[in-house]
């Protein structure tokens, strides 16, 4: 299935999944998420897979999205500035060794 | 050092995955492993074994009924480990939800809620009762419920959307998929088949494929509401505040 | 390269694992590992369906006379639907844990989680979160 619709959504799945991994903003990342979901919900449907299609579109852009603004709005947003981690290089290296 | 040797183990695994890829079978080619054996009995015979025209309900409600029933019970689990972790909305007491702030949703974003809602529920209905037929089925149609219950949550608010659907009714529906799905397996031994057999004990053999559409559809029906309930009372759990403990939002 | 090219679906799915599996391990914040946890189950996902997709193949629903031997195959998609459903509900209890844990410790921050267990045990609550 070497159509340009599918290749289009393949791109957009990746660069949605790492606009959600690299953002700082988590509020943004879970949105984006969602939008990845529903890439992934028009690429069931280009899979044959119109159950799945439907149930990804409602769960994974609908419910699951809910579910992760719901745990933000009840923590905090922003992902935390690791301003002090240098200063604990030396456990790094210990975990880094054990690893 | 941690973060180098943590990108290298990543790229090494994600070469790994593209060689593995290259070197399996051509993708969309019909005489692939996983194409063939038990797949081609799956596609012709789910019709008349199963009655169901849909082949992914035949497969789910019967071929591998007893997967269904465990991936149930898993959901079911879920909601309960969530409830142990946060705790459940008791009787007589009060709880604020965080969106009893002076800031409410638009006039816009209500006024189409409102418009939608009811297309929503009815699509919702449709998923579960057509999707032996056309795309659709329990799971389906639990979620897109789910999915617009949490629209009405958030356009109008939790507290009003807990008064809409209220405790009682969740605690009552919540256990239905399970429920459901054991009594109707049970009901298939009884009748004389085996467990998941769609059967009941005394009916006459006519009677038969009426009797598994039926059955079907309960099941259908019971892992609909079942898995709406259960995702709005786990969104319930997440948004809850009690009055006086817990943390202001 | 083999088939790679040919297979790209199964490719995309890799390269999304990969970045799941990036945010899993590398990002300090739970709420991103999982996100990024989603995100791998979903390419775990895309991967089985593409592999039951037929070429030229129709949805495997019986309505309006279609053939058997055209559809594609329907095991994988039936197995991820429930999939799916478990992907959220695993996602609900993650997430209230994270909620319980944001409550005890007041952040996030996996590194900063385990500094402050090593520095102070926190007011008795009535469970202790974990890191």
């Amino acid at each position: 299935m070497s159509d340009a619709l599918s290749l289009v959504l393949l791109a957009l799945l990746v660069v949605t999944a790492l606009a959600a991994t690299f953002s700082r903003d988590l509020l943004a990342a879970v949105i984006v998420f969602s939008g990845y979901s529903l890439v992934m919900a028009l690429l069931w449907q280009r899979l044959q897979a119109p159950d799945l299609a439907l149930t990804e579109a409602a769960v994974g852009a609908g419910v699951t999205t809910v579910l992760f603004v719901t745990a933000i709005f009840k923590t905090q947003r922003m992902e935390e500035e690791g301003g002090d981690r240098h200063r604990r290089g030396g456990a790094n290296e210990k975990e880094s060794v054990e690893k | 050092m941690k973060k180098v040797v943590s990108l290298c183990f990543i790229g090494a695994l994600g070469v790994l995955l593209l060689m593995l890829v290259s070197s399996m079978p051509r993708m969309g080619d019909p005489g692939s492993p996983t194409n063939r054996r038990v797949v081609d009995r799956y596609l012709e015979k789910a019709e008349e074994e199963t009655g169901t025209e849909n082949v992914i309900t035949g497969v789910i409600l019967n071929y591998r009924g007893y997967d269904t029933m465990g991936e149930v019970t898993v959901i079911f689990t879920g909601l309960a480990a969530v409830l142990a972790v946060l705790g459940r909305e008791k009787r007589g007491r009060v709880y604020a939800y965080p969106d009893r702030s002076p800031v409410r949703s638009s006039i816009i974003v209500r006024s189409a809620a409102g418009f939608l809602l009811p297309f929503i529920a009815l699509f919702s209905l449709y998923t579960v009762l057509h999707g032996e037929i056309s795309p659709g089925g329990g799971f389906q149609g639990g979620a897109v419920m789910a999915a617009g219950m949490f629209l009405f949550a958030a356009a109008f608010g939790l507290w009003k959307a807990g008064r809409t659907v209220p405790p009682r009714l969740r605690f009552a529906v919540e256990g239905a998929a399970p429920i459901t799905f054991f009594l109707v397996g049970v009901a298939g031994l009884l009748g004389g088949g085996e467990f998941l057999a769609y059967m009941l004990p005394r009916v006459s053999a006519g009677l038969q494929p009426a009797l598994r559409t039926w059955l079907t559809l309960l099941v259908e029906g019971g892992i609909g509401a079942g898995g709406a309930m259960i995702f709005i009372s786990v969104l319930m759990a997440l948004a809850r505040e009690e009055v006086g403990g817990g943390q202001a939002a | 390269m083999g088939r790679l090219l040919d297979n790209y679906h199964y490719a995309v799915a890799a390269v999304l694992f990969c970045t799941g599996f990036y945010s899993v391990i590398m990002r300090p914040n739970i709420i991103k590992k999982i996100i990024g946890l989603n995100i791998m189950e979903t390419s775990v996902f895309l991967l089985l369906v593409s592999l039951g997709w037929k070429e030229g193949g129709i949805a495997p629903i019986h309505a309006g006379g279609a053939e058997a031997a055209s559809m594609v195959n329907p095991l994988p998609q039936a197995l991820i639907l429930t999939g799916i459903v478990v992907a959220v509900s695993t996602t609900a209890v993650a997430l209230s844990l994270v909620i319980l844990l944001y409550r005890q410790y007041g952040t996030l921050d996996v590194d900063r989680l385990m500094r402050e267990e090593e520095l102070e045990v926190p007011a008795a609550g009535p469970e202790g979160g974990e890191g």
